[in-house]
């Protein structure tokens, strides 16, 4: 029973790490009907940044965090502004399509930019608590912790953003309905930029998160992307509370597969588990079906 | 539709006689190698055409198809010691059932489902490969992964065209890789201008009327995935034989996205878009091979920009313009809208 502890420790932060990429990406898909190609790229910026501001510029840690939400949060908002608008004003119907091949043009801009300005060698990244707890042979990093932690109070904020103020109640009605909400008076266009900003700030943050238990390198978001999109998938796209609980449990099946088995089929395990449960319901687990007008 | 087709088969003609003509006119064996290495590209980018162009559907597994393609042949030529010639049809056969596979799974999903199921698949793949460690076969002193692992395959086999036409053997690979393209075309062409064409194109544009029309999707969409497979697996066996080499290389996420992009600058739904759009980007990342550093960065600026401004892509552009100039000539409203009424193919 020794391997309890271990998958428990790395499940659940991957599992915290994964949520909260997944929560960003879920909000976007969720509100604007988009899927952000460039989501993994936002991680790395604000890993990035972080970097920056902590061991280049030598600011303190808490401003550091808030350079790398601001870095992705300006990103997001750029996103929108120069791309997203423009393709869903110019054509609604192929807006699925378009916006996810021009997201990925995006990314792969932003990637190479990172490659030019900090080098291809991965970083450090210096926002780090060193130490564990031990609790007889159940050992937990601190690092870790603080991750767990973190993680779980954004969540926890974005959830309350949502639920209690007057711009969270404009995003959860824009998502419902774009067209009823334009007519109760909601300025839907700057609802879509805020939910990008809001999103990109989670991924700034999350990269930190990210870099902190790796290492910085220009594909630093490219795998939890992946993940997230696999998160998103199973629990039926833009259901928030469905992709926190289904990425805490896949990554938990995750570390179990990659304990027992070796870690190169963790992957292929997520893949099986998404297949079997999108044929059984197309929608995600926790999706609706979609009803569509013909 | 006539007039349609003539047309296709003109371009088709011009297009040709400038593949024939080329290697009489340039001398350059790195010229000819990077036009082979587009042909490529174009023959994938067609089927991927084919695939969400004409039947909507958002697969990012193409690549993965192509790889698929070039490793079976590989694999074929290593482990049974087929000739590469035997083990390519083999190989495309092969492509076309794993094509099948994944199209049974995407069966009930659609748009962003379907997209992120098939990237899974390719990254899984991709994943597999280059993390293969244990040994499958020693070969004199060092150990051979079952996939060939990071490395891939090398030196299983060739065309028999270094044999034949000793110095010249890269022109006599370039013709066979006109032929493929060509075949590739022709069968495209034939594809969409029949009644499984206008199948795809009606589930694309409009599923529910189209089920009601009494179009299986179940059937169409297994039809795309396997139709737009054969070539793709063909055209991985080739480039594996012409490079006497195949990696997980082709896997990766960068090169799937050069494929794309060739369809979106092209056009996408339209049938010469991804010859256009391989020229383009081809010639593009050679001039960009100047400032070496910042191809990618460029290519990302090209696919993004292009989605935005111009979403028909360059072929889509010059129909505008044509239209526009018709519409100057005849002066007459209600006509020129009677002439522009034909769909594009």
């Amino acid at each position: 029973m020794d391997i309890i502890g271990p998958v428990l420790v790395s499940g659940m932060t991957t599992g915290a790490l994964y949520a909260l990429a997944t929560l960003g990406l879920s909000l976007v898909w969720g509100s604007l009907g988009m899927l952000n190609m460039a989501h993994g790229t936002l991680l790395t910026l604000g890993g990035y940044a972080a970097f920056t501001a902590a061991s280049q510029l030598g600011w303190p840690v808490p401003v550091a965090v808030l350079a790398a939400a601001a870095v992705g949060g300006l990103i997001g908002a750029l996103i929108f502004m120069l791309v997203a608008y423009p393709l869903s004003r110019r054509n609604p119907e192929t807006f699925e399509t378009t916006i996810m091949i021009a997201t990925f043009g995006v990314a792969l801009t932003l990637e190479n930019i990172v490659l030019r300005l900090y080098g291809g060698q991965p970083l450090g990244q210096p926002l780090t608590v060193g130490g564990s707890i031990s609790l007889g042979r159940f050992v937990l990093p601190w690092q870790n912790l603080v991750i767990i932690i973190a993680a779980i109070a954004l969540m926890a904020a974005t959830a309350l953003f949502l639920a209690r103020t007057k711009a969270g109640r404009a995003i959860r009605a824009t998502a419902q309905n774009p067209d009823a909400a334009k007519l109760l008076g909601v300025p839907v266009a700057r609802v879509y930029l805020q939910v990008l900003i809001l999103s990109g700030m989670l991924a700034g943050v999350c990269g930190v998160l990210v870099s902190s238990i790796t290492q910085l390198s220009p594909s630093l978001g490219a795998d939890p992307m992946l993940k997230a999109f696999i998160m998103c998938v199973v629990a039926g796209l833009g259901n928030l509370p469905g992709a926190i609980i289904t990425s805490f449990a896949l990554a938990l099946v995750e570390a179990l597969v990659q304990f027992l088995a070796g870690a190169r089929w963790g992957f292929p395990a997520l893949l099986a588990i998404v297949i079997l449960v999108l044929i059984r319901r197309p929608g995600g687990l926790f999706g609706r079906v979609e009803m569509r007008r013909l | 539709m006539k007039r349609q087709d003539f047309a296709h088969l003109m371009i088709g003609l011009v297009v040709l006689a400038a593949a024939v003509a080329l290697p009489f006119y340039v001398d350059s064996r790195y010229v000819i190698g990077q036009v082979t290495l587009g042909l490529f590209y174009a023959i994938v980018a067609s089927q991927w055409n084919l695939l969400f162009g004409f039947a909507g559907v958002f697969s990012l597994a193409q690549m993965a198809l192509f790889g698929f393609g070039g490793y079976a042949t590989a694999m074929l030529c290593f482990y049974f010691g087929m000739n590469v010639w035997a083990a390519m049809p083999l190989a495309a056969a092969a492509t076309v059932l794993f094509s099948l596979v994944i199209g049974a799974a995407c069966l009930r999903l659609s748009g962003a489902y379907t997209a992120l199921l098939t990237l899974a698949v390719a990254q899984v793949m991709y994943l597999l490969i280059v993390t293969d460690t244990d040994c499958f076969i020693m070969v004199g002193t060092q150990c051979r992964q079952f996939t060939g692992g990071a490395v891939g395959f090398a030196r299983f086999g060739d065309l028999g065209t270094r044999a034949m036409f000793k110095t010249k053997y890269l022109v006599a690979n370039y013709a066979l890789v006109v032929i493929l393209f060509t075949a590739t075309m022709l069968f495209t062409w034939a594809i969409i201008r029949g009644p499984i064409g206008l199948a795809f194109r009606a589930l694309r544009d409009n599923p529910g009327c189209a089920m009601a029309r009494g179009i299986s999707r179940f059937q169409m969409q297994l039809l795309v995935f396997g139709l737009s497979a054969f070539f793709t697996g063909l055209a991985g066996g080739l480039y594996a034989a012409h490079f006497n080499a195949i990696g997980p290389g082709v896997l990766s996420f960068s090169q799937l996205f050069f494929i794309i992009a060739m369809v979106v600058v092209g056009g996408i739904g339209r049938l010469w878009g991804p010859l256009v759009g391989a020229i383009v980007l081809v010639a593009a990342d050679e001039a960009m091979r100047e400032i070496g550093e910042f191809r990618s960065l460029g290519l990302g600026v090209i696919i993004a920009a292009v989605m935005v401004l111009m979403p028909n892509g360059l072929i889509g552009l010059c129909e505008n313009i044509w239209d526009r100039l018709r519409r100057l000539r005849t002066r007459s409203p209600a006509l020129a809208a009677e002439v522009s009424g034909d769909t594009p193919a």
